[in-house]
């Protein structure tokens, strides 16, 4: 007796036997529960595949970033892109998104983003969006630049000098904005005293490369090591453009965007 | 009577704005003063908020991402408006709610919000509730019920309720008559009280009140008894008190000496030469941030677990439960679910306390979690997501926020501005006593000598015995690490005293004309430690900024305080602005928080001195080694104060 027994569970570890026992457990009442788990598990993995696929489509750069300092006239502008009228604006406390269709042959669109200015939204929100931005357009208030000068250049210093930004290159269009106001400066000498500000805050944020390895965070620098800084030196195209998303007339009249339109329709 | 009322969307764009009549100035300066200084430093809790003459008040919409804001005059007190923006509010969703529920920034642009008509039948209706209750004329004598009673009902007595029955048959009486006068009436009270006393003698009342007397004795006598006090212990003999040192002579107990007389750059200590872990060059640039282990990819893998261990029980709770347990969890989980005040109290209470044991202030805690609230209150949630994690992700947002610097810091290039206009860059360091003012003023010190700039050392601290000395002992370890001759000639750092006991504002200022004429490109000035509420020496702190007008105040305030920073930056602030004598006084412009090393993860102080401030956290001190001085990494410090 107890040599068939020994034979038996011997045989008990073949493979189809265990097969045979295993079919015998699904078709059992327990088994339903068993059924119900598994067909549980595939479903969740389904799932997860599913939206992996939905999240990685959505990581496609499309989008331009509208960025720059507080009451630069960034929401205006957004207005302005997307119907061409005018409203009153305040401070945005949070993003405006909007598809653009832009001005060129193909007609193409893309979504446009209106980033708050606000020092302690800023960072956070460009966060958000970094990844996804195609284009950025900085808009600058030119006819308080002299005294924010330093601002300015912080800010753009701190998004050129972002690891995510650096890699993916995209356009830049600094957007003179605010030209109706008699006292505002043009694109060109905006440019020339960015190019001079860019060039200390390079020496001074970044003087700590050459000498210790990679222990400072944002470890890109920008342009050409021993020459001034050019915006000519970065891989990204960058263009400067006035423009005055107000208008001469004011309420009724158009903005004076033209300049920004066309730049928009390259991208 | 309003003097303006404007609706736009979180986003900035204006829906519909009316402005009182004869109302000439803009409103949009007041409204975006007050989004930044209310909403987006996190100071939603109280919804009110004044802006030179006007008095704001505002509500959120979560739901629509819309603002509501009103504005009237300061002077004039208005007890509708809360209800009347409450009303407003709902009124413009209801109307409007097609339209809102859009979604994209262009739901604001494409309509037209014609809302003035509704407005004004609001107003009116606001306007005339509260002017429905006319005042109350005051009542006639004889109508008030004191003219009922007489004053034998109102002595207090043991047969009180007797007499006053008695009284009350007289005063029906006295009442009839009293058309012919009020004298009458009173006359009559009168003699009801004489014939009331006749009934009780005088010694009558001399035995109640005795009665009354001894037991109040009784009474107040037995605690008494219980406190006695312990048995006075045996009176000890006085004792000589012996003092160690009164063998010595005095000249020996004299210091001096040997470590403050000598500047001679001869004199190299030759401890410093034998620091190993001091590094020159090792602080070049900017500064570090605060290290922490990065916890985000941590927090994302935990966020995906969750979302999988949801749809697994939401898949098992389907089968087992059957269809209606089916719907009821999913919909539970899916859908359009608003948030109620009811739904965030306990996880708020939670977070609260959660806060306040990682060591931030307790009415900080909870103006964060009012202000949290208000933000999140009728917000749409997502699918999948539980209050609790909406609550901590709207927290986490706002502690980020908080620690964001409202300002550019770059103190590195404001010295090269400084520079270039040949005048030295004036930094005041001002605290409580011990936090580490002079430590860290020479730990910054040693980092812009390493940047190449010359620094000049104020001692305005002409109270503490040995500040001067400890000073000099900086200067001389960081010429030794810095020998003047790699500075072409001048040394990098030199020491600005005028020895003990004079006053702090004058050393001040010949310190920041000497350092102007010798081109110093720094000035750093350390100040005496005093506590908040000793008046005279906030007199004198207040005095010394007044005078000198520094570029940069900061407070160097220690990590380990706990709700004492409050205190301390509020009185510090104020006795700034009161002694000022300018209409826009020198505040503090920033922190600098000390002794980081010595906290793991409660972290709490640097929330709040930043939350009371606005102002930001200019460096960190971690060590007492000049090396150990960082900046503020805001991503870091939110991550370990959410931390479990």
């Amino acid at each position: 007796m107890e040599e068939e027994k020994i034979h038996v569970d011997v045989e008990d570890f073949s493979e189809e036997q265990f097969m045979e026992s295993f079919m015998r457990d699904i078709q059992s009442e327990e088994g339903v529960l068993i059924i119900g788990i598994l067909v549980a598990l595939a479903l969740v993995i389904l799932t997860i595949v599913f939206f992996g696929n939905f999240w990685g489509s959505s990581k496609a750069r499309n989008a331009v970033l509208l960025l720059g300092l507080c009451d630069s006239g960034k929401t205006l502008l957004f207005t302005r892109l997307l119907l061409g009228k005018f409203v009153r604006t305040q401070t945005s406390i949070t993003e405006n998104s909007s598809t653009y269709k832009s001005k060129n042959e193909r007609g193409s669109s893309w979504t446009l983003i209106d980033v708050p200015g606000h020092e302690s939204l800023r960072v956070q929100i460009v966060e958000k969006y970094k990844a996804v931005a195609q284009a950025i357009v900085f808009v600058v208030d030119s006819s308080v630049f002299q005294k924010d000068v330093r601002d300015v250049a912080e800010f753009l210093y701190s998004i050129l000098t972002d690891n995510i930004v650096a890699k993916n290159a995209p356009t830049l269009v600094v957007a003179c904005n605010k030209q109706d106001i008699s006292m505002a400066k043009s694109a060109k000498l905006i440019q020339q005293q960015l190019e001079k500000e860019l060039n200390t805050l390079r020496v001074t944020r970044s003087a700590a490369l050459s000498s210790q390895d990679g222990a400072v965070g944002g470890s890109v620098y920008l342009g050409k090591k021993g020459k001034d800084f050019e915006f000519t030196q970065l891989p990204n195209r960058v263009e400067f453009i006035e423009c005055s998303a107000l208008g001469s007339k004011g309420e009724d009249g158009d903005a004076d965007i033209h300049n920004l339109e066309n730049c928009l329709a390259k991208i | 009577m309003l003097d303006f009322f404007a609706i736009f969307s979180k986003g900035g764009i204006v829906l519909w704005c009316f402005q009182g009549a004869g109302v000439t100035e803009p409103f949009s300066g007041a409204i975006n003063a007050l989004l930044r200084s209310v909403i987006l430093q996190e100071r939603s809790g109280n919804n009110s908020f004044t802006h030179n003459a006007l008095s704001l008040k505002y509500k959120l919409d979560n739901e629509f991402e819309l603002v509501f804001v009103v504005g009237f005059q300061k002077i004039l007190t208005l007890t509708y408006v809360d209800k009347f923006i409450d009303d407003v509010q709902l009124h413009f969703r209801d109307r409007y709610k097609n339209e809102l529920e859009k979604r994209g920034a262009l739901k604001f642009l494409l309509n037209h919000f014609e809302f003035g008509d509704d407005f004004h039948i609001l107003l009116r209706e606001a306007e005339g509730s509260s002017k429905a209750k006319a005042p109350v004329s005051m009542r006639t004598f004889n109508e008030s019920q004191k003219s009922q009673k007489t004053v034998k009902s109102m002595i207090e007595t043991k047969d009180g309720d007797k007499s006053k029955e008695q009284v009350g048959k007289k005063s029906k009486n006295a009442k009839k008559e009293a058309e012919s006068g009020g004298d009458q009436a009173k006359a009559a009270s009168k003699k009801a009280v004489e014939n009331g006393n006749e009934g009780l003698t005088q010694e009558e009342i001399i035995e109640r009140n005795r009665a009354k007397f001894i037991s109040k004795q009784l009474g107040g006598g037995k605690p008494e008894k219980s406190s006695k006090s312990p048995k006075p212990q045996k009176p000890k003999g006085k004792v000589n008190r012996v003092w160690d040192m009164s063998g010595k002579r005095i000249a020996e107990l004299d210091y001096s000496g040997t470590n403050g007389d000598s500047s001679d750059a001869q004199n190299q200590d030759p401890d410093a030469t034998a620091e190993p872990l001091i590094q020159v060059d090792s602080m070049k640039g900017d500064l570090r941030g605060v290290d922490y282990e990065s916890s985000d990819d941590e927090d994302e893998e935990v966020q995906e677990e969750d979302k999988v261990v949801v749809a697994d029980t939401n898949k098992k709770g389907g089968k087992k439960g059957g269809f209606g347990g089916m719907f009821g969890m999913l919909k539970g989980l899916v859908g359009a679910k608003n948030l109620t005040q009811e739904d965030m109290e306990p996880v708020l209470d939670k977070m609260k306390d959660h806060l306040i044991a990682k060591n931030v202030a307790a009415e900080i805690a909870s103006q964060l979690c009012n202000s949290v609230a208000k933000k999140l209150e009728g917000k749409v949630m997502g699918t999948f997501t539980t209050v609790a994690s909406t609550v901590k992700q709207a927290l986490q947002d706002s502690l980020v926020q908080i620690l964001q610097p409202k300002r550019r810091v770059d103190i590195l290039r404001d010295v090269l501005e400084a520079r270039s206009q040949r005048k030295p860059f004036v930094i005041t360091f001002c605290g409580v006593n011990g936090v580490g003012k002079s430590t860290n003023l020479a730990k910054i010190s040693y980092w812009l000598i390493e940047n190449g700039f010359t620094v000049l050392i104020a001692a305005c601290d002409t109270f503490r015995a040995g500040a001067v000395e400890q000073l000099r002992t900086h200067q001389r370890r960081l010429n030794s690490l810095h020998p003047p001759e790699k500075h072409g000639g001048q040394p990098a750092i030199q020491l600005f005293e005028k020895g003990y006991g004079k006053d702090a504002a004058g050393i001040a200022m010949e310190a920041i004309a000497f350092a102007r004429n010798q081109g110093f490109d720094v000035v750093l000035i350390d100040t005496a430690g005093r506590m908040q509420d000793n008046a005279p020496l906030m007199t004198a702190l207040a005095k010394l900024i007044a005078v000198n007008t520094p570029d940069l105040v900061l407070f160097v305030g220690e990590a380990l305080v706990g709700n004492e920073a409050v205190d301390q930056l509020v009185k510090f602030n104020q006795a700034l602005a009161d002694h000022s004598k300018t209409d826009k006084p020198r505040l503090i412009d920033g922190i600098v928080l000390t002794k980081f090393d010595t906290i793991d993860d409660k972290v709490g102080a640097a929330i709040s001195m930043t939350y009371i401030t606005g102002q930001p956290i200019v460096f960190v001190g971690t060590g007492q080694t000049y090396s150990d001085l960082r900046s503020l990494n805001a991503r870091a410090v939110v991550s370990a104060l959410m931390k479990a």
